[in-house]
């Protein structure tokens, strides 16, 4: 039957196939790159106009803006904190303690640390600026004022704390998911056998449950690293990046500077520095944790 | 079904377009910040436009003005200016925008605001009877108008009168304030003291609660301290060290001993309005049209709408003078209907401005929102005259000043404004503060703004 023969060899056409892929590519990620480099080297202010190109913005970047050191270690002590305690500690913890309980109890326990993850953003930040508020009638005040304790004031004396947490308790979720189904799919004769050869509790976590985390454990450290870099809505709506610039890392400081003063063309350029930084991260990230082998076929297939 | 479906389909496109067809809609946008105590910003346009739509009928021309109205959420009239600025930048601008007089230079300058003077001289039926020193405040760096005054005002610091009641104050000290005020008798640092007295007292949780966000408000205490914030002769933005560490001082000694607190700045607008208003805080710095929300029921308590009562429990002062002798100090801070000078409507819109500034239409406004008249004959206006807040404040227009209608000033105060909150925040001593504003104000502005020792060099 004609119908069930092969077609006659005809050239692949992989371009037209990824055109809309490569369309999208282009309009929503290379066009903005190209468009913001462009105004990095311009003077474009508050009237969006532009006069001269110029390298000043770089040469205020490196030679005279004194607020940068300091909002770049608050973006280091900001994403490694969130990070590693929040992001990939409490994840990791929540992925292991929830699989570890009844099965309807934990889908329960995970679905309650989605929550945050699933409010809009707004609600969720007056929630934390409630929890914060320094009168006493604030949530966190009348639970120290029913310790006996003074009121305390997260916003003014402790704004990156405060930040952290946010941001920690919305963003465990993902690694959270993302390790319970790998928690999951340890095959259960991995861990019988190491029972069987007298393992205690700690020694399957140590042997069994913890390699098998390993590799999407990196992966989750690259990606939510670059995404608490670039992020900084709960901040903005909790603290506003302050006081003053105490709770501002590098992408709101690039915000704050773009768009509170109408500063565009200096924001373009430190929004370069960014992505400077984001690349050399991933690159280093990569190196560090090996992480060619995370998309490496497997080495055997375990049903 | 689907005979009578189509029917029903034709009729509805022919109506609709028949509609369409019946006159030429001109669409004029006006851009302003959303308040709920002064709609009259909007509906008097709205109102302008009734009597043109009246007039093209009457006279058998097919048009009819539409009035788009953008009430903007964002937190204050600098950001909605900078606003304005980027939406006028990429051709989405509005035909109407309300801008604080201080900007006025920057939008002449990019020629978004359109120029007034000729209008203003064609039109002397409404433009004659402004308040002339109205019109210095809508004046660009070229000396020619380019907007018209909506709202005068005058900004004052609210005090409990019931509170120093509570802490044993007699009435002739409590009524002698303004007084005292007046003739420099009574200083920043009594206000101070007394604030202290009152929190101490128990009488009050807040000594003095001012403004969450940039604004002019805190400009008048820096001016009592002497801070000149432009040099008259050569027109730049000057930023005097001394005057200005004295007067960051007084705010840093303020949260410092508990009168102000610390997250002032943080805090917002309704938990700011609500705390003096249910009788939380002795001091609240603002301007008249606070009294929009002080009378009567809102913000969480009553108070009494007549003038006795009102004044019996409230009074009004300007800021007090730095040293004893001194003189207090005052700001009033128009609001300018501004014509889009890019708008194919431009002579329409100038049109509605020109009839929207009418006494009529300005009084509205003034009595509803609070501020002062724009016009002599407003303040003859049975309505005007009946408000006994406007003409309570009237007085005390005597000392008021405008902040520099610089272009820069709007980017100038917010770095003035970070500075207050790094004091008052105690992350920064009101030197650490000074330097800090001089270091961003260089950054930001390099040669425009002259960084001085003392304002007097």
């Amino acid at each position: 039957m004609s119908n069930f023969q092969i077609r006659p060899h005809r050239p692949a056409r992989p371009l037209l196939y990824l055109a809309p892929a490569i369309a999208l590519l282009a309009v929503f990620f290379l066009a903005p790159i190209v468009v913001n480099a462009v105004i990095a080297f311009t003077d474009m202010g508050a009237n969006l106009r532009v006069g001269e190109f110029t390298f000043k913005n770089f040469e205020r970047i490196v030679q005279r803006d004194a607020r940068l050191p300091m909002v770049l270690l608050t973006t280091l002590i900001y994403v490694t904190a969130t990070l590693f305690i929040f992001n990939v500690g409490l994840g990791a913890l929540l992925a292991m303690t929830s699989t570890a309980i009844p099965e309807r109890l934990g889908n329960f326990f995970r679905g309650l640390w989605l929550l945050p993850r699933m409010s809009p953003a707004v609600l969720y930040g007056i929630l934390w600026i409630w929890i914060a508020d320094p009168s006493p009638s604030g949530l966190l005040n009348q639970v120290t004022g029913a310790l006996g304790l003074p009121p305390i004031n997260l916003r003014n004396d402790f704004p990156l704390f405060l930040v952290i947490l946010a941001n920690g308790v919305v963003g465990a979720s993902f690694a959270m998911v993302i390790l319970t189904s790998s928690v999951r799919s340890i095959p259960s004769h991995l861990t019988n056998a190491a029972r069987v050869d007298g393992a205690s509790e700690w020694g399957v976590l140590r042997h069994v449950v913890a390699p098998a985390l390993s590799q999407p454990i990196r992966f989750i450290t690259i990606y939510q690293a670059l995404s608490l870099m670039t992020t900084y809505e709960y901040i903005l709506l909790i603290t506003g990046g302050g006081p003053v610039y105490d709770s501002t890392p590098y992408a709101l400081y690039i915000y704050r500077r773009a768009f509170e003063n109408g500063a565009y063309a200096y924001g373009a350029a430190l929004a370069l520095g960014l992505m400077v930084i984001g690349v050399a991260f991933t690159l280093l990230q990569w190196r560090i944790t090996n992480m060619r082998s995370t998309f490496a076929a497997p080495k055997i297939e375990v049903l | 079904m689907t005979k009578s479906l189509a029917f029903l389909a034709t009729v509805a496109i022919s109506a609709l377009s028949a509609g369409f067809a019946h006159a030429e809609d001109i669409k004029i946008k006006i851009s302003t910040l959303a308040e709920r105590s002064a709609p009259g910003r909007v509906t008097n346009i709205e109102g302008a436009a009734e009597i043109m739509n009246r007039q093209f009928k009457a006279a058998g021309v097919d048009k009819r003005i539409v009035i788009e109205a953008n009430n903007s959420a964002v937190k204050g009239w600098d950001d909605l200016a900078l606003e304005t600025l980027k939406a006028l930048s990429v051709g989405q601008g509005p035909d109407i925008y309300v801008l604080p007089h201080e900007w006025i230079g920057q939008f002449a300058q990019d020629g978004y605001a359109l120029q007034m003077d000729d209008r203003i001289a064609a039109a002397p039926w409404v433009y004659g009877d402004i308040l002339p020193v109205l019109w210095e405040s809508a004046k660009a760096t070229d000396g020619k108008i380019y907007g018209v005054p909506q709202d005068a005002e005058i900004r004052m610091f609210f005090y409990n009168k019931d509170m120093l009641r509570k802490i044993g104050k007699d009435e002739a000290f409590i009524e002698g304030l303004p007084a005292k005020v007046e003739a420099g008798e009574f200083t920043l640092d009594d206000l101070t003291a007394l604030s202290k007295e009152v929190v101490d007292g128990k009488a009050a949780d807040y000594g003095m609660l001012h403004r969450p966000n940039v604004g002019i408000d805190y400009l008048m205490v820096f001016q009592s301290y002497g801070v000149k914030f432009m040099d008259e002769k050569t027109g730049k933005l000057v930023f005097p060290k001394a005057e200005m560490t004295k007067a960051l001082g007084w705010y840093e000694r303020n949260a410092k001993q508990g009168v102000t607190p610390v997250d002032n700045t943080a805090m917002s607008w309704d938990a700011i309005q609500g705390a003096f208003k249910q009788e939380k805080a002795f001091v609240f710095h603002q301007g008249v049209w606070a009294v929009a929300w002080q009378v009567g029921e809102k913000n969480g308590a009553t108070w009494p709408t007549d003038k006795d009562g009102y004044f019996n429990k409230i009074g009004w002062i300007p800021a007090p003078a730095a040293e004893k002798g001194g003189k207090p100090a005052n700001l009033s801070h128009p609001l300018l209907y501004t014509v889009n000078a890019k708008s194919k409507n431009a002579e329409i819109a100038a049109d509605l401005v020109a009839l929207a500034t009418l006494p009529y239409f300005n009084n509205e406004h003034a009595v509803t929102s609070y501020h002062t008249a724009i016009s002599n004959a407003q303040t003859a206006m049975p309505k005007y005259k009946d408000n006994w807040v406007l003409s309570a404040a009237s007085p005390m227009m005597e000392h008021a000043q405008f902040v520099p209608n610089h272009t820069k000033f709007g980017s100038y105060n917010k770095v003035l404004f970070s500075g207050l909150q790094a004091v008052e925040t105690g992350k920064m001593t009101a030197e650490e503060a000074v330097e800090f504003i001089a270091d961003e104000l260089e950054l930001q502005f390099g040669g425009d703004i002259e960084i001085r020792d003392a304002a007097s060099n």
